[in-house]
């Protein structure tokens, strides 16, 4: 295979290139991407820069990024093969997300790489239209390839650190908050769904294990409404706990709440509902004072 | 019952027998662990039984029922029995499965099992509740 | 390439065309044993061994021909008779073929003719030749293994599902009801063993035969095990062993033989789907043995409500006198 190394390309160059087989255009063209890499990423950065995108980074970040994604870029016109531009893509969207860096941003600096390199290839093969043509034949598929593995993995990455966040929030907003030794309370605000639900479930159980737990406060107080699967739901959970040996105190059960418990059949008598939390810890406290201070058996629910 | 190691483990401390099951029971096995508990529960004259199922990963309809009728058999011979180490995942598979041990008092670990029993048989003579926890549920 | 390989080595003309008939004779016997993409390297390894064992024995009989008993028997009286019991059960196979299927079998297997040219020859494309040609090997095993036990199938219903189980088509095993069908049909339930091996088991998949107590462990642990894959969380692991559990003892209490089949989805969703099979008596009144408290032996009446309550999806299909069918799925939740 026969590459110029030349800048310039003369007619003599570009009449090899014309009895050159298709399949040796790519490789020509990502030789001259090689070669002039410096001044299209220049280039590019400017354009950046002028665009106004990705003002979150300094101008040093600016630098290395660019010449990474310029790199890569220029490989995957290579190879083909898009894998590693996608880890490299994956890898930048960590970086950028925590910093504000937008989807438009991302798809807006690629979509503009891909329009510096088109110059470039305009430029230099204006002479001869044919091969122009079958140049950016080429060119385009690849780089339109790379345009949609950059934005999917973006929007990819966002998602899951999105997902992410909301898993702390809702195990923030789940919190089993060990009070006193063998005491757990557990305000639940917000509303209620089957997946927090089961979170729930999960949590107060292994939290009966770890802190050994005897008495549990389950303060439904900032849980407007519950439909009957979370109704049920709920009451498994305490049903497990006593299972576990643990007693369950529920407060703040509004009359909407013991309504739709009523209609799944659940007998309220066989729940300990107390009005408030502050009722709640004191029953609570009695029961454990009750075990502890008589060294006597737990006192039935 | 086979050769190996051993299924369960039946102990026996003072006037209590501590039973623990090492190991998923096959019904035909669980049955033999009940006809070996109840056997020695006469035997030794006990009034306490601890059943510890800490080992086991699920607690079917079967399961349950012969951990009940463990605890009625006990009952009828005197001994007050403590299922302890239900793991949580599968606590909440019983209750799914709409399960209810009856009259079976469930606790935590064998530690509190036996401070249960110390309370329990030593005022057995003066209370007369009925077991303290009861975990029947209305079928939904 | 087989005529070939032997051309090469054995010179004349009609015992090469022996020879190459002999090949594709092993060949096709030892089909159900290959891999479809093994065949023609171990076409082109059985003509070697072909000609080679021709060579010694033209040797021996050289070496032997003063003597009037041969004293060095190449095969036991046993593997001879073995050997040419599965040359007559793949003629058999090859004889039921029909005309066109034969010819393109061979043409690809023996002759070494690729599919695109195939193709060309019958006016069709290349993926529908292969195609065409996976059913015919698939054919081509269930014929072989119905000639090699000198059986007839009892039903109709056997060849669509021996067919089925050989071309490992899933969907098709599924329309034609093949699980079913096997614990129903012995001489199918015996075939399908060298069928399904062949089809290499996949591994998102797990059956388990349900017969003794010991198997309702085995089958909630194996469930358990493949569930975990999908990354179900503790509690959802342990809801499905459970309701394997209850169903599993379903099939050894009241049908006393039966089949749990075990299998992970992507499909709408990812998920777990149970299949507990039994060829028991069936369910007279199927909504009271989903009604609580309901039970006909030592349990707590909760096995089939119960399972139901522990699982996103079940179903239950009922034949008197044939069977009962349970299907429970679990979701995996996605988030």
């Amino acid at each position: 295979m026969t590459r110029s190394t030349d800048a310039n390309i003369t007619s003599a160059d570009v009449g090899a290139m014309r009895r050159a087989d298709e399949d040796e255009l790519l490789p020509q063209l990502v030789a001259h991407l090689r070669e002039h890499r410096t001044t299209l990423r220049q280039d590019w950065a400017s354009r950046i820069q002028e665009s106004g995108l990705l003002l979150a980074m300094t101008s040093q970040e600016m630098a290395a990024e660019t010449t990474s994604v310029y790199d890569n870029y220029v490989e995957v016109l290579e190879t083909g093969s898009v894998e590693a531009l996608q880890r490299y893509a994956r890898d930048l969207s960590e970086r950028i997300i925590p910093r504000g860096v937008e989807t438009h941003e991302v798809v807006g600096i690629v979509l503009l790489l891909r329009d510096v390199l088109a110059r470039f290839l305009f430029d230099k093969y204006q002479r001869d239209f044919g091969l122009l043509n079958r140049v950016l034949d080429a060119y385009e598929p690849a780089a339109n390839r790379i345009a949609n593995t950059v934005a999917v993995s973006f929007v990819e990455e966002r998602e899951r650190v999105i997902r992410q966040q909301q898993d702390s929030i809702r195990e923030l907003s789940t919190p089993v908050l060990p009070v006193r030794e063998r005491l757990l309370i557990l305000p639940i605000i917000g509303v209620l769904d089957s997946e927090r639900a089961r979170q729930l479930t999960e949590q107060l159980l292994t939290g009966i294990r770890t802190h050994r737990a005897k008495v549990v406060v389950i303060d439904i107080t900032g849980v407007p409404d519950v439909d009957e699967a979370v109704a049920n739901h709920l009451v498994q959970t305490v049903d497990a706990s006593r299972l576990m040996g643990a007693s369950v105190i529920i407060t703040g059960l509004s009359p909407l709440i013991a309504q739709t418990l009523v209609t799944i059949g659940v007998d309220l008598s066989k729940m300990d509902t107390i009005g408030d939390l502050q009722g709640g810890l004191e029953e609570a406290e009695r029961l454990l004072g009750y075990t502890v201070g008589r060294e006597s058996s737990p006192a039935s629910p | 019952m086979t050769t190996g190691p051993k299924l369960v483990s039946i102990l026996r401390q003072g006037s209590y027998l501590i039973a623990s099951i090492h190991t998923a029971l096959d019904d035909t096995q669980m049955v033999r662990f009940q006809e070996d508990l109840v056997e020695q529960i006469g035997r030794y004259r006990s009034r306490g039984v601890i059943i510890d199922v800490a080992a086991l990963d699920v607690l079917d309809s079967f399961g349950a029922r012969t951990l009940r009728t463990i605890a009625e058999m006990a009952r009828l011979r005197g001994a007050v029995t403590v299922i302890v180490g239900i793991q949580p995942d599968v606590a909440f598979a019983m209750v799914s499965l709409g399960m209810a041990t009856g009259s079976v008092v469930t606790l935590l670990d064998l530690e509190e099992g036996l401070a249960f029993l110390d309370s329990r048989t030593q005022r057995n003579a003066t209370s007369g509740r009925p077991a303290l926890r009861t975990l029947s549920r209305g079928a939904p | 390439m087989v005529r070939r390989i032997v051309a090469a080595r054995v010179q004349d003309g009609p015992t090469a065309d022996d020879l190459v008939q002999e090949t594709l004779v092993r060949v096709l016997a030892a089909a159900p044993r290959v891999e479809p993409g093994m065949l023609e390297s171990y076409a082109i390894v059985t003509a070697r061994n072909v000609v080679a064992s021709l060579w010694r024995e033209r040797d021996r009989h050289r070496r032997n021909q003063h003597r009037v008993v041969d004293l060095l028997p190449e095969q036991t009286h046993d593997d001879g008779l073995v050997a040419q019991e599965e040359q007559n059960a793949v003629v058999q196979a090859l004889a039921r073929l029909s005309e066109r299927e034969r010819d393109t079998l061979l043409a690809h297997e023996v002759s070494g003719q690729d599919t695109r040219s195939l193709a060309g020859e019958i006016g069709s494309t290349a993926g529908a030749v292969a195609a065409q040609l996976n059913r015919t090997r698939a054919r081509l095993r269930v014929e072989y293994l119905l000639a090699l036990d000198q059986a007839e199938p009892p039903t109709e219903r056997c060849r669509p599902v021996l067919l089925a189980l050989s071309s490992g088509d899933r969907r098709r095993q599924r329309e034609v009801d093949a699980a079913r069908h096997l614990l129903e049909c012995d001489l199918c339930a015996r075939l399908s063993e060298p069928l399904m091996e062949r089809g290499q088991a996949r591994d998102d998949e797990i059956r388990i035969p349900i017969h003794v107590d010991a198997d309702i462990v085995a089958a909630r642990q194996a469930a358990r095990e493949l569930a975990s894959r999908l990354g179900f969380s503790k509690t959802d692991l342990t809801l499905i062993a459970t309701a394997v559990s209850e169903v599993a003892r379903n099939i050894v209490r009241f049908a006393g033989l039966g089949e749990i089949v075990v299998e992970l989805l992507d499909q709408p969703r990812r998920g777990v789907r149970v299949v507990a099979m039994d060829t028991g008596p069936g369910i007279a009144d199927v909504e009271q043995a989903l009604a609580d408290g309901y039970s006909t032996y030592q349990g707590l009446g909760l096995g089939l409500p119960g399972a139901r309550r522990l699982m996103d999806e079940f179903a239950i299909m009922t034949e008197i006198g044939r069977g009962t069918t349970v299907t429970m799925t679990k979701w995996r939740e996605e988030r």
